[in-house]
Parts: structure tokens; sequence; C-alpha cells
């Protein structure tokens, strides 16, 4: 059914007065205003993933207490749940339906496909077709992360300390632990080694893979290994199976650091955290539809939009190493560094 | 029985909500709504609901098979979900390799592919059961392991994978795709809804053929007849000139296609391409449950696939309506497999299969056991 | 081939072997508990419901009396607990002893993530407090010994405490009489009732033990090896320590050895920083040794022969 042109723009003028007297009821705070439905969908971790999922639920608890929002969660069981739970969302008119995860892209593309005038998020990905390929529907609005700009930061003060001496072994070794080669693990790792190899010429990074995000034996076994090849700072990049490689930092003596959110209760040991900040991603987007202000497309979070950072966690910085990171914090931010995405040979 | 079954594990799933501070109404009414569409607390639309019940149970229904054929011969396949994994890696590496091909040519190859697949991994566990005896529950759990790590292999670096830094494989070709019973377009509205939100597609049709087939090749087939032969009694069937190993083997075989082809419909009529989402995939393991509480029968297979598609569905709706976790469908799942199981003896006496008919009759062994040694050869002794 | 050469030198480093022996004790726990329980006659695919039972109890009763031992004990008996469920419905019920079995896993699975749901909410778990967990103890002298030291006398409490356990349950099940009747209930039932054993309550004793054991193994996973609870910790755990059970023809030991090849097969991926082997077709390498050797190296295995089929008194 198409509406005739005079119809349509009646029905814009409507549309426009409804905003105004929203708008000026949410400002003069006499009306109530609409309660916005925001329906969250994690990936099959769950959220008690101590990952992004928890994250991502963070931000929309922060949310429902700033904004009179309904949030309401599902968390997928299975690959299979992905499609019908955004669709349950979307058939209910949600206000913005956000799916956590790069594995939710063809989900978000499909089903953002089906309801044209819903608003979509998704977390480290985009809403695609079969082929990968960016649908790029203006309902969907991308939540990506420069990953590789935390991986840089914490990169820069494991290559400081191994430089100047002032590690643990001073075997210019240190290691990281992923859990499964995806792209959201390799660019911290491509960040991290890119700028501990910048620090400290010499660095030797091992890099391994537990393929595993829940079982933190073998993130620890892993990190152990890297351990025993000298290796005396290890950065975890594995979700709840990477706590594993924290706390054989702690057990050897050595540094561990910490993924996604600050994990310095994790272990004593953690020196520093490589933030990515799912929490504020969802954050913004949800308050941008609260505020009217949904555009599609792609929103990067990064070191410039204090998106992605670091924590300093159970150490005490030496004022040139502070110094040190402050300038490369810079030089990232004003994109005279550029940290690569892949991780460098 | 199973009604009493389902019953008791409900009730069992409301005290635990209960104890632990949920309100169980709403979260059977969050599970009902999900599962059938009906008593929605947020205004889901009820087709929808039914529609997404259908597409779950859809695989249900072959892997369930699956796992009720060898039962009859006393073997229990664990192995479906791996089964299932091989069918899909089947279908999507012909699917994207004879990408071009017309349907009428190129969806039969996918479909028989899966299943050769299936066969293959199933086959592999009834041969050595066959063989040299290995258990098949441990074989198949090891096969089970292999095929995940297979497909990680294939689509993360290995040779389906789409590109450099995905997870996924690259999408069949349109001629090997199932079609959807509604047309998949979004302008055209059907109960409330564009119509492509309705994912049920042609294998379903497919299933519940398989299902049929199940039940003739189980009750009017002379091989029906040697599976459940060798079921009731291995060393009676031999009595009988059955070839025991030949009909473990030939079960496994036909089970294997059966899951196989599970995973080939859903990669054809469902995902269209082979993602990392099949490595936490529990199919295989549901089938268990839906073949037990189905007592091993076509009819009902098909209406425990519904009771626990419906479940699956309806764990979603209630988190979201009930925020209460989804994993509470694991809890009742669990429970109706123990009722069941713990009933059987019921069952057995009258006169339903899986057990021992009376006390004075020679045992009739069930599956636990059957899969176990034929004789009673004593066990080695440690040295 | 560099990766073998790297892979050789790699067998020969104390390193190597110190982690083979903590991944095959994660493995042994549980295993040792399918062999009393199926050399009763029980059959038991419920170890990794178990053992995640117990690491999830584990974690929750340290965070809440900073009290590793008294959180062990938790676990161990939540791990009891969980298994007199499996011992009620397949010895008092007759009910198939797999189907059981897959039950108790998957309930275990819900149930812990449940909880969690309910008990921390949004709430971040927590972590034990890296001297509130089980701890490693390196024993004193003997650690100093070239290579065996690290190996053997550098490890977590439990592993000393598991390899005690080992050698003890030989020798229960193969040179004490309870021994004699835990066999005799699962290879003659009837003739075990008629000599005046107690099958059932063989029976129950033996799957109970099988759930402190996996207990204990949560317990050494959760707050021993991690020091938090991660859903689905156990991570197939028990399925491997089945297979074990089953490798190591239903022996303490054999199921040991198998053990330490899935452990050695653990350790040398863990050294994929250093050794670029495909990750997913190494990962592969345990199940198909597996497969293998169950294809013939080792020979038919045969279990006891009542295992997996209930006991009804007065039957044959």
């Amino acid at each position: 059914m198409r509406m005739g042109h005079k119809r349509l723009r009646f029905v814009g003028l409507i549309a426009v007065a409804m905003v105004l007297v929203v708008a000026c009821g949410s400002s003069g705070g006499g009306t109530p205003a609409k309660t916005f439905k925001i329906g969250l969908v994690t990936d099959t971790g769950g959220l008690n993933d101590k990952s992004f999922n928890h994250l991502a639920d963070v931000g929309l608890e922060k949310a429902k207490t700033d904004f009179k929002i309904q949030g309401d969660v599902k968390e997928s069981k299975t690959g299979a749940d992905y499609i019908p739970n955004l669709t349950d969302f979307a058939s209910k008119n949600y206000d913005l339906v956000i799916g956590v995860g790069f594995l939710m892209q063809q989900a978000v593309g499909t089903v953002s496909g089906t309801f044209p005038n819903i608003h979509f998020a998704i977390i480290d990905g985009a809403g695609t077709d079969a082929n990968g390929v960016d649908l790029k529907h203006s309902n969907v609005v991308s939540l990506f992360f420069k990953e590789q700009d935390a991986g840089a930061m914490v990169g820069a003060m494991a290559g400081w300390l191994e430089k100047n001496g002032k590690s643990k072994k001073n075997q210019h070794v240190i290691g990281a632990v992923g859990g499964v080669s995806i792209p959201p693990v390799n660019h911290y790792i491509a960040g991290y080694k890119w700028a501990a190899k910048m620090e400290d010429p010499s660095i030797k990074v091992l890099v391994g893979y537990s393929n595993n995000f829940n079982d933190p034996a073998k993130c620890k076994s892993v990190a152990k290994a890297q351990i025993d090849q000298q290796a005396d700072i290890v950065f975890q990049v594995a979700g709840g199976c990477g706590l594993g490689a924290l706390q054989q930092a702690g057990q050897s003596g050595v540094y561990g650091i910490g993924v996604d959110a600050d994990q310095k209760d994790a272990d004593p040991s953690v020196i520093a955290s490589a933030l990515k900040k799912v929490d504020v991603a969802t954050y913004t987007a949800i308050h941008n539809v609260v505020q009217g202000q949904f555009q599609g497309g792609a929103l990067t979070f990064s070191i410039a939009n204090e998106g992605a950072g670091y924590a300093v966690d159970n150490f005490d910085l030496p004022a040139d190493l502070k110094a040190e990171l402050d300038k490369v914090q810079g030089q990232i931010k004003s994109g005279a560094l550029t940290p690569p995405a892949d991780i460098p040979a | 029985m199973p009604l009493g079954s389902v019953l008791f594990a409900f009730v069992v799933g409301a005290l635990i909500c209960l104890v632990t501070g949920a309100n169980p109404v709403d979260a059977y009414s969050g599970l009902l709504c999900g599962g059938i569409g009906i008593a929605c607390a947020q205004g889901e639309n009820s087709a929808l609901q039914i529609s997404n019940t259908i597409v779950f149970l859809t695989p249900l229904i072959t892997t369930g098979v699956a796992v009720a054929l060898p039962f009859r011969a006393g073997l229990f396949n664990i192995g479906a979900e791996g089964q299932l994994i091989a069918g899909a890696i089947a279908c999507t590496a012909i699917g994207v390799k004879f990408s071009g091909l017309p349907s009428p040519i190129l969806l039969p190859m996918v479909l028989l592919g899966g299943m050769a697949a299936g066969a293959l991994w199933a086959g592999i566990a009834g041969l050595l059961k066959a063989t040299v005896g290995a258990h098949e529950v441990v074989t198949t759990i090891m096969l089970n392991y292999v095929a995940q790590w297979l497909l990680r292999y294939l689509i993360i670096g290995g040779p389906l994978q789409l590109r450099e830094g995905t997870s996924t494989s690259l999408p069949i070709g349109h001629g090997a795709r199932l079609p959807t019973l509604l047309p998949s377009d979004n302008s055209l509205i059907i109960f409330g809804l564009p119509a492509s939100v309705y994912r049920v597609h042609t294998g379903l049709l497919i299933a519940l053929a398989a299902a049929a087939i199940f039940a003739f090749l189980l009750w009017r087939t002379s091989f029906g007849y040697e599976i459940r032969a060798v079921g009731q009694s291995q060393k009676a069937a031999r009595y009988a000139g059955i070839s025991v190993r030949r009909t473990i083997i030939l079960t496994m075989l036909i089970a294997g296609a059966f899951a196989g082809l599970a995973g080939a419909i859903q990669v054809a009529g469902v995902d269209h391409n082979l993602t990392d989402m099949y490595f936490s995939d529990t199919t295989g393991f549901d089938a268990i449950a839906v073949a037990l509480l189905g007592l091993g029968s076509a009819v009902g297979i098909v209406v425990a696939s519904l009771l626990f598609g419906a479940l699956h569905a309806g764990g979603s709706i209630m988190q979201s309506d009930a925020g209460i976790s989804s994993n509470l469908v694991l809890v009742l799942q669990a429970l109706i497999l123990f009722s069941i199981a713990a009933n059987f003896v019921g069952a057995i006496r009258r006169g339903l299969p899986f057990g021992r008919a009376s006390a004075e009759l020679p045992p009739e062994l069930p599956p636990a056991a059957g899969l176990m040694s034929e004789a009673a050869v004593p066990p080695p002794e440690p040295t | 081939m560099s990766a073998l050469g790297d892979v050789g030198q790699l067998l020969l480093t104390a390193n190597l072997w110190q982690a083979v022996l903590a991944a095959a004790v994660l493995l042994l726990l549980p295993a040792l508990g399918g062999v009393i329980s199926e050399r009763s006659g029980v059959v038991n695919i419920a170890m990794e419901g178990m053992m995640l039972t117990g690491a999830f109890f584990a974690v929750v009763a340290d965070l809440a009396w900073h009290n590793a031992w008294l959180a062990t004990a938790v676990a161990i008996i939540a791990g009891g607990l969980i298994a007199s469920i499996h011992a009620v419905v397949s010895i008092q019920f007759r009910a198939d002893q797999i189907v059981s079995g897959i039950a108790i896993n998957i309930f275990a699975a819900g149930l812990t993530v449940f909880l969690v749901n309910r008990i921390y909410g949004l709430q971040d778990i927590g972590h034990i407090g890296p001297t509130e967990g089980l701890p490693y103890i390196d024993i004193h002298g003997l650690d100093q010994i070239p290579f065996f030291g690290k190996v053997l006398f550098q490890q977590n409490v439990v592993v000393y405490l598991a390899l005690i356990l080992l050698v003890g349950i030989h020798i229960l099940l193969f040179r004490t009489r309870l021994g004699l009747r835990i066999r005799a209930v699962g290879e003659h039932p009837q003739a075990a009732d008629t000599a005046g054993i107690n099958v059932f309550l063989i029976r129950y004793s033996a799957v109970i033990s099988s759930g402190l054991l996996s207990g204990l193994a949560g317990a050494f996973l959760a707050i021993g090896v991690s020091n938090t609870f991660v859903p689905n910790m156990t991570d197939g755990r028990g399925y491997i320590a089945l297979a074990a059970v089953i490798f190591g023809k239903w022996t303490p030991f054999g199921a040991f050895i198998a053990c330490l090849i899935f452990g050695l097969g653990q350790a040398i991926y863990d050294n994929n920083s250093t050794i670029h082997i495909s990750p997913y077709l190494l990962s592969m390498l345990p199940y198909i040794l597996t497969l293998v050797i169950l294809a013939g190296l080792v020979g038919r295995s045969t279990p006891p022969a009542h295992d997996g089929l209930p006991y009804v008194p007065g039957s044959e």
C-alpha cells in the first residue's frame, strides 16, 4: 500500500509536530515521556562470560538508571538462536535491538532487512549478507572498536618495561594468549606486538591460542608454556579462559595484563588492562536512540574518543613510563601513530 | 507415561524457580508463549513463535531418528552431533564447489552428500564396534570432537573459509537451498509481519518423510526385524542366522545418514553457510532425549521434537519477558530425561520397548547394557 | 619437519611433563570415579556434570568463607549429592544408566548457570584471592631432584592427593575384600547377592564415590587451577575421563596412562606459541589417537560383565 504524496506530507507534518511536543515535554519535564524499549541479544557466551556480553549488559543497566527505558535481555544458547532472538524484539517494535558479537553479523543483516523501521546496533560487526559484505542498511549502526589501540598501549608498556630492565626476568620475551584466532582477538594482539616492538626492537612476542573462551585451565597452560620460554609479561585476550593466564602470571611471579574490562581484581599480578568499552558503546547507542539521534552506519570506538584505552592496575607506574605512555597515547589520538589491525610478522 | 514424565519435570522445575526466588507462572507462560504462541505477555506474534518452534524441531526429528534406530539394535549413538556436523560440512562443501548448478541437480547432491558424510562418520563407530568391539559411546563421543575441530579448521584458515579474518564458510549456491514454505518476501505481510520472518522450510517435509521411512524400515522390512532381533538378544539373533556384525554396521550407517541429513537440511534450509555456530550446536544431544521421550516410534519422535523445539524457542521469550535465565530450559530437559528414564520400569511392564519383559524371561538388554560387550567375558586381571 | 623437531625438543623438558601431569590429574580424578562406578556395574558418563557442579559450589563456598579446604569439602559433597541422583535413578529405578548420566550432565550445565544468574545477577561472580585457593606446594628437598623434582614435586596439592588416591583405589579394588565385592557385584550381581553381599549398598557407594572424586576434580579446576567459575568451564573433561576409563580397561593405572596421553596432547598443544602446527588439527589429535587405540592397539576392551545392567533381586 502506497500512500498518496499529500497524505504522506500530512503524516510527516504530524510526526514533526509530535517530535516537537515530545521534545518540549521532556525538557519541561511535564508530560510523561515515552518508555523506550531496548532489547539485548547476547552471543552463545551468555551474560556471565566475563567479557563483552557482560559489558554490554553493564551498559544496558547503566542506561536503565539514566533514561526511561525498558531493557530486556536474551541469551543465545546456540547460534541458531540469533535470528529468532533478534526477530522477536524487532517484531515487538523495540526501539533498539542490540546484537553482541561479530558472530551475529549475518543474523543482524538478515533481520534488519526484514524490519527496515526498527533500529539495530551490533557490537564488533556490521549487518552483512552470507558473503560477509556489509549490507549498509540505514537502520543498523555498527559499533566497532579499535582493539589495536588498547593493545598498543599495553604493548608499549610491556615493551618499555623489557627495554628498561624493569620487568621480572628481562629476557626481552613477552607473551599473548588469544582465545580463537578471530579478528576481535587478533586486533588486540596486533597492537600489542606492534607497540612492544616499537619500544623494544629486540623483543620477542610469543602469540598462542587456547582455542577456547571459557576454560581457564587451558589458557593457564598456554601462558605457562610461554613463561617457560622466558616470557615475563602475559597479555590475555581470551575472555573467561584468559583469567587462567593471569593467574599463572601471578603464580610464576611475572606480570599479567587483562583485557576488555579492568581486571585488576582477577589477580594481584595484573599490572594493566587493555580496555574495550563495550559498555560505553552500548550506552552510547541507547543514548542516541533515546535522544532521537540514531544514525545508521558505523561508530568506531578508539583511543581518540575514549572508547578504547588502558588502565594501570596493581602497579606503580614509573614517571618516565607514564610520560612515554602519554606520548604514545597522544600520537595515536592525533593519528601520528596508527596501530595495525593485523598481527605484524 | 511420557506425559507424566513431562508433568513431573515441570513440577520440579517450578519448585526450583520458587526456591531461587523466580516466579514459575511467569516462567511457564514465557515458555508457552515462545513455544506455541499462547499466553504471551508482551504482545508477541503467535505465528512467529510457532514458526520458530518448527524451525527448531525440524533437525530434531531426523537426529531423533538417528538415535532411536540404533537404540533398537542395542546401540547408543551419542554421536548424532558429530554426524550432523559432518553432514553440514559435506552439504556446504558440495553447495559451494558446485554453486552454479541448478536446483534439481544440486539440491539432491547436497542432501545426499550430507547423508553420505553422516553415514561415514557413524560408520566408523559401527565398524569399530562390529570388528574390534570398541564401545560406541566412546567412539562416537570422540568422533563428535573430531567433527567439531574439523569444522573449525575448515572455516578458520582452512579451505572453506570465506576470506582471511572470518570464521564462516562461503555461502552455498542458490540451487542448493531448500525453499521456505512461505515466500521470503519482506513486502508481503502475513499475520501482521513480513513473510520472511517465517523461516519454516521444506526441510520439515523431508524430516517428516524421514520419520515415516524410519517407521517403515523398522516395522515393515526384514532388515528392521534384524535390527530389533539384535537389540533384543545378540545371541538369539545369531542363532536365528542374523549377521550381528552386518546389522550393527548397517544400522550405524543408516543412523548416521539421518543425522547427516539433519545437518544438510539445516545448512540448505536455514543458514546457507557453515559458521562457528555449529561448534556449539546441541541438536544431537537433544536428540537423545527426543528419541527416549518418543519411545522410539516415529510419531513419538515427532511429538517429542515438538516439545523440545518448543522448549528451545520458549526459553528466549521466558528470559526477555520474565527475566528468568533461559538455562532453566536445560534444567527442565534434564528433569524430563530423568523421569522418563526412571519410569522405564513401568513402561517395560506394559510391554513397551527398552528393557526386560519380566524377571523370568531372559533379560532383554536396555541400551546401556546392549552397548557393552555381548558376552560375559571376565574383565582382565590387573597386572 | 622443523615442527616435529621442536616437539621432540619439547618432550625432553621438565616443564612439559609438569604440565602433562597437571592436565592429566584433572582427568584422572573423574576417571578414577568412573572406574569404581563401572566396576560395580553402573555405567557413569555423568562425571562431566558432577565435576561442573563441584566447580561451581567450590567457588561459591570459597567466596563466602575464604577457606579453600572448606570449599573443597563443599564441592566434594555437592558432587556426591548429584551422583546420588544418578544412583537413585539408575540403581533404584533401574533406569537406563547412560540416559541418566546424560541427564545429569545437562542438569548440571543448566543449573549452574541458572544459579549464577540468580545468585550473582549482573555482578561478576568474583575471584578467589591468591592465598585462598588450593595451594601449589613444592615438596621440600624432593623438588630439587633434577627433572623429576619439577615434574613430580612442584605441583598443586590436589596432584599429590590424586596420585595417592590412584594407588589407594588400585589397592582397594584389587587387594582388599571390599574391592573383590565391588568387582563381584559388577560381574555377577546375582552370585554376589547369594553370597550375602548387599548389591545395592555397594553400587550406591560406588556411584556416590565417583561423585565425590568428580567433585574434588571440580574444586581443583575452579579454585586450584583457576580462581573463579566460568560457565561450562569443565569443557568436556568428564567425557574424556570416560574415554580414559575404557581406554584403560577399567583399571586405575590403565586410566591414568590414558589421562597422561590426553594430558600430553594438551601440553604439546599449549606450546602453539612457539611450535606452529594447525591448532585445529592438533586439537583433534588426542581424539583420533583414542579412536586408533580403541581400534586395535590395545585390543578389545571388555567391561565388567554386568556394567550397565540394573540389578533386579531374584532374577536369573
